[in-house]
Parts: C-alpha cells; structure tokens; sequence
C-alpha cells in the first residue's frame, strides 16, 4: 500500500511501467524455481515408481544422508559457533584472513574440496597411515566431507547471528557478575539463537545433497544423492524419482519447521 | 570505605585522561563535562571495562586495578538501559543473582521493585514498557547485586523531558538509600543540582574542580566549571505552603511560587533558566506569580545578548536579555530593578525531607 502511494505521488504513468518489469522478472524466476518441482509428479510412472520404492537401498541411502548430515552439523556447531563468535566479537592480527580462510569451502568447487580431503585423509597420506581407520569409503569420508563443504554455512550465519546482538547486553551481563563463558550461554547464544538455528538448518540441507565431496571421499556406501547419481546413470531418469521425492518431502518438512521457529522467534522478539 | 582513584590514567591517541586523584564516600558524585571530556572512560576504569595505562582503583580498602569485570560488584547503569530482550521483567532483575542466592533475596528485590514502583510490572515483556520504565528495572537489576558502588552514565539522556524531570527528582531519594558511594556522569547541569553531594568537573580529560556542592556553587571557580555550572539559576529554600497544584517556597526574604506539589517543610531546589526571566524597571502587575525586587551587581554584553547579574539579601540571579532591551531600560551596575518570571519557570530538580 505505501509503494502504491508512494509512486503515484511522483508519476503514474512510471510507477506503472517499473511495477509491470519488476512483475516479469521476478514472476519469472519464480516460476523457473517451482515448476520443475511441481513438474515432477506429472512424469512418474507409478509402476516403476513402486519397483523403485520396493528397492530398500534408497531408503537407506536417504537414511544414511539424514545421520551423517546430523553428525556433520552437530560437529558444525560444537567448532562453529565458537568459532564465528571469536571472529565477531574479538579483534586480533588475521582476522581478515580468517575470515577469508572460512568461506573456502564456499568458493571451492565441492568435487575439489573431495580432492584436496583425499590428500589428507587418502589411504596413502600421512592422516590416513597413521590412523587404523578407513576415513575414505566410509561414514567417516561422508562426514568428513559433509562438515568440510557445509562449514561456511553455519559459520557465517552464526556469525551474521552475532553480529546482531549488541555488545552492550554482553557488558551488563559481565558488570552483574557474570564471567565470559556465562555471559556466552546466557545472553549472547540466546540473543543469536534464531540465526544460529537457521545456520544449523542451512549447513543440515547443504550436508544432505553434498554430491561432489562425497563422490571423491566415499562412493560407498552411498548417500542419498550418490544413489540418485547412480540410479540415472544405471536404470535412468525414471528410477531416480522415488529418492528426489524422499528429497523433496525432506525439504518441505525443513522449510516448514524453519518458518515456525522463525515465526515464533519474530512473535517473540517482536519484529 | 568507599572509593579512591590513586593517579589513574588512561592513553588513547590524541587524548590523555587523567592522572585522576579522587576520593569519594557514601555519597553522591556527580562529574559533569562536555562530551569528549573523559566521563564514560571514568567510569569505565572504575568498572574494569577499560584496562588503565596507570595507577589504582581501590574499592572498600582493598586494590582492584586488576580484577576482572565480573569480580568487582560494581552497579552500572548504561545510557540505554539494555534490558535482556529474551527474559521478562523479573528474570532481568535477577539475572545477576546467583541461582543459590535467588530464595534468600526476594525479599531484597521485592522491595527493590516497591521502591521503584515497578513491582506492577514483573511479569511483563521488556518491550513494551515505557523509557522510564526500562531505565527503573536496570536501576533495579543493578541494584538487586548490592553494588558495593554505583556507577551511572547519564542514565537520563534518552528520556523524554518530563519522564527525565521525575525520575530525576526519585532518583537522589534512590541512591541515598542505598547507602554506597555512587558516581553519575552527565552533561545536564540540571543533574548535578539535582543528585549531587559532590561534584567534580571534568575538562579535557583532567578534574578541573571537585568539592561539596554548596562549596562549588559559593566559590569563585575557573572560567569554565562556571560557563558549565552557571548556566542556569540554581535557587535552594523551603516549601511552606503546598496545595492545588502550587507550592510557595522560602528563599531567605523571598518566596517563590512554582507548580507541583510537595511536602512542607522539605527543603527543595529549583532551577530558573536566564532567559525566562523579564527585567522591569516597575514592579508592573502581570499574570506572571513571581515578582522580586533586586540590585543589578554585573552587566556583560555578548553579542546580541547581554548577562545581567543580580542579587538581593539572599539569592543570586543570572539573567540573559537581548542587548538592545538592556540599553533601552537603561540597565545599569548598581540599578535597583524587578526580576520577573512565571510559576512554571522554577523548576524543581530536588527534594529533602
């Protein structure tokens, strides 16, 4: 309502044409993102879909996704957000490179971080010869790689998270008595909470798909998107669906619960 | 008892505070200064917040230059009261009481929030209260710790003008009870009269004058504690009649009439800015309540306007007129002339029973 006024206050005829472009160009992207996902169930062939659905290893790689990518976030968090508290709140010399350093796994492509892990924890580096351990072709390589690739997630918005808490609660907290690490978990991770949830969420879903990293540290046994991957390239498109469906359902039930807390929270904080 | 600064001081680029030499008892400190002049910083070394680049805080006979914030038991009440935004009213309160000690001091803090008069508002969300009331529960929640000292960093600035006015006038009443040395940091003058046993001046990162309030108000002081201090009239006397909305207060031979009510017999103080009051040659009848008869001691022109110093047995006042009124009521050092001014022009920044 207030654009409206807004644009007519300055000319009709222009706050028109601006509306009808913006209308296109975001009418457009939108309906690029959803359709393809609405698409989907026009082109199951239920008798394959029911084949598929019969095989349990989908189930199972969707399974196994689901407990890595819980593990990863939760390693995620406990390094994270200590991590990107020290990065907002103190200043020290590297800061800027450290900074840096923490969206790598961002910019790098997810097939090269799975290449530059194998370096480190291959069956023939150091790491990987002094450990009696499989890091690679194991839970293990998923998580590992699962936690390289989603880290920036949870560390940037973690840290977005507290940036937004005003250092002044911090200050009375430790005036009233409370030390450092009171402070932390009474004020400042309570005041965060709603952005480091949606940090944890974030760098969850990023661990779940998380193809190319895995691919490299652990074809086997195979996540959900490795069985994905392999059921195109094996029994083709058709025999993909059951587990895109499992991924979507997964995905809604994710944004949905997101919205709620941040629903709540927003009620909470009064936004 | 008490606090002592021992040659505190503090370095930053381009501004050296201090070495500050202080000593202040169960009493009411008030620093005053221009912004930039070192007060926040002040207070700062006194809570641990700052790390000084010499000399000693010392609390109660014992040395804490190197204690921790969280150690020292200091109150502190920021500009803006930043109240927890995830616990309500109560549980702010609390916030700084041990979990062990929360049974054993209810009744501490009952009386904390009956003192404040915002024992109606425990339950409630921190966001919806009123500036005032935000203010009064981090008073209260500084105050629930029992501070060995309270600090105050112009807890009144973001108030609206009358909400300011009242808290101020309960909050000399507030502190007194506590009964431990407090320091409140300000650039209102109208505070200083309001709070302060004792003021000190800061000026360019030094204390340029410190003292009992009436010692400072009665001496001849440097250039700028009095362009800081002078600005407005501060008058002191005794309410001897209150009722209906008006008061009329005792000034030696004088008796002032301003709004409000409050207890007769208490002694008050009030502030009547210069430029609210009118110069008469005659004692000339209008709707204004307060007419007093007065001897010109000093005029200085500045500019546009001119400074007239007056007095009479028992009060001082300070007047600013526009220059070309003072040359055509030919106002002269020596003259006898009329100070006038309206009921709601004193106002009252201070009451003792």
């Amino acid at each position: 309502m207030k654009q409206k006024d807004l644009s007519s206050g300055i000319s009709r005829s222009g706050g028109r044409g601006f509306g009808i472009i913006f209308l296109i160009l975001s009418g457009a992207l939108i309906v690029y993102i959803a359709y393809p996902v609405a698409n989907i169930t026009t082109i199951i062939e239920p008798t394959t879909l029911l084949e598929s659905i019969a095989r349990p290893h989908v189930a199972n790689a969707f399974l196994l996704s689901l407990v890595t990518a819980t593990i990863s976030t939760l390693l995620l968090a406990l390094f994270g957000i200590p991590l990107a508290y020290c990065l907002v709140r103190y200043d020290f010399p590297g800061k800027f490179l450290l900074k840096v350093i923490v969206i790598i796994p961002l910019v790098i492509p997810p097939l090269a971080s799975g290449t530059l892990l194998l370096g480190i924890f291959g069956p023939y580096s150091t790491v990987g010869q002094a450990f009696p351990v499989e890091f690679t072709q194991s839970v293990i390589g998923i998580i590992i790689a699962q936690t390289y690739v989603s880290s920036p997630f949870m560390i940037l918005l973690a840290q977005a998270a507290f940036e937004s808490v005003d250092e002044s609660y911090e200050k009375v907290a430790r005036v009233l008595g409370k030390g450092r690490l009171e402070t932390f978990l009474r004020v400042s991770l309570p005041l965060a909470k709603t952005g480091i949830i949606a940090g944890f969420i974030m760098a969850w879903v990023r661990a779940v798909g998380e193809l190319g990293a895995t691919m490299m540290m652990a074809y086997n046994p195979h996540t959900i998107s490795i069985q994905i991957f392999e059921d195109n390239a094996i029994g083709g498109f058709q025999q993909t669906i059951p587990g895109v469906l499992l991924v979507i359902l997964m995905s809604v039930i994710v944004l949905a619960v997101f919205s709620a807390i941040k629903k709540g929270e927003g009620l909470k904080l009064g936004w | 008892m008490g606090l002592e600064l021992v040659s505190l001081t503090k370095n930053f680029p381009g501004f050296t505070l201090g070495p500050l030499n202080l000593k202040i008892d169960r009493e009411i400190l008030v620093i005053i200064g221009p912004t930039g002049s070192g007060k926040t910083t002040v207070l700062n070394l006194i809570a641990g917040m700052t790390e000084p680049g010499g000399g000693s805080v010392i609390l109660d006979g014992s040395d804490i230059t190197n204690l921790p914030v969280e150690s020292r038991r200091i109150g502190y009440v920021f500009q803006t009261p930043s109240l927890f935004p995830h616990l309500n009213v109560y549980e702010n309160i609390i916030f700084g009481l041990p979990k062990r000690e929360r049974q054993q001091k209810n009744l501490h803090v009952k009386k904390l929030l009956d003192d404040l008069g915002i024992s109606h508002l425990a339950d409630r969300r921190v966001q919806g209260l009123s500036g005032g009331e935000m203010q009064k529960v981090s008073l209260a929640r500084m105050l629930a710790i029992e501070p060995k000292i309270v600090l105050l960093d112009e807890p009144l600035a973001h108030l609206d003008p009358p909400t300011r006015r009242k808290l101020r006038l309960e909050l000399r009443k507030i502190l007194r009870s506590q009964g431990v040395p407090a320091i409140y940091v300000t650039h209102f003058e109208e505070d200083v009269y309001a709070l302060a046993d004792s003021v000190a001046v800061l000026h360019n990162g030094m204390i340029e004058n410190a003292g009992r309030l009436e010692t400072i108000l009665a001496s001849e002081t440097s250039p700028f504690v009095s362009e800081i201090l002078e600005e407005g009239n501060y008058i002191e006397g005794k309410v001897v009649e209150s009722k209906g909305g008006m008061t009329i207060i005792k000034v030696g031979s004088h008796l002032l009439e301003t709004l409000g009510e409050y207890s007769v017999g208490s002694k008050v103080g009030v502030v009547v800015r210069p430029e609210e009051i009118l110069l008469s040659k005659e004692a000339v009848k209008t709707s204004a309540r307060n007419v007093m008869q007065v001897q010109v001691a000093d005029v200085a022109q500045e500019g546009s306007m001119a400074d007239v110093q007056l007095r009479t047995d028992s009060l001082q006042l300070r007047v600013r007129v526009t220059d070309e009124a003072r040359i055509e009521l030919d106002i002269k050092e020596g003259d006898y002339i009329y100070a006038i001014f309206k009921a709601i022009s004193p106002q009252v920044v201070r009451e003792e029973s």
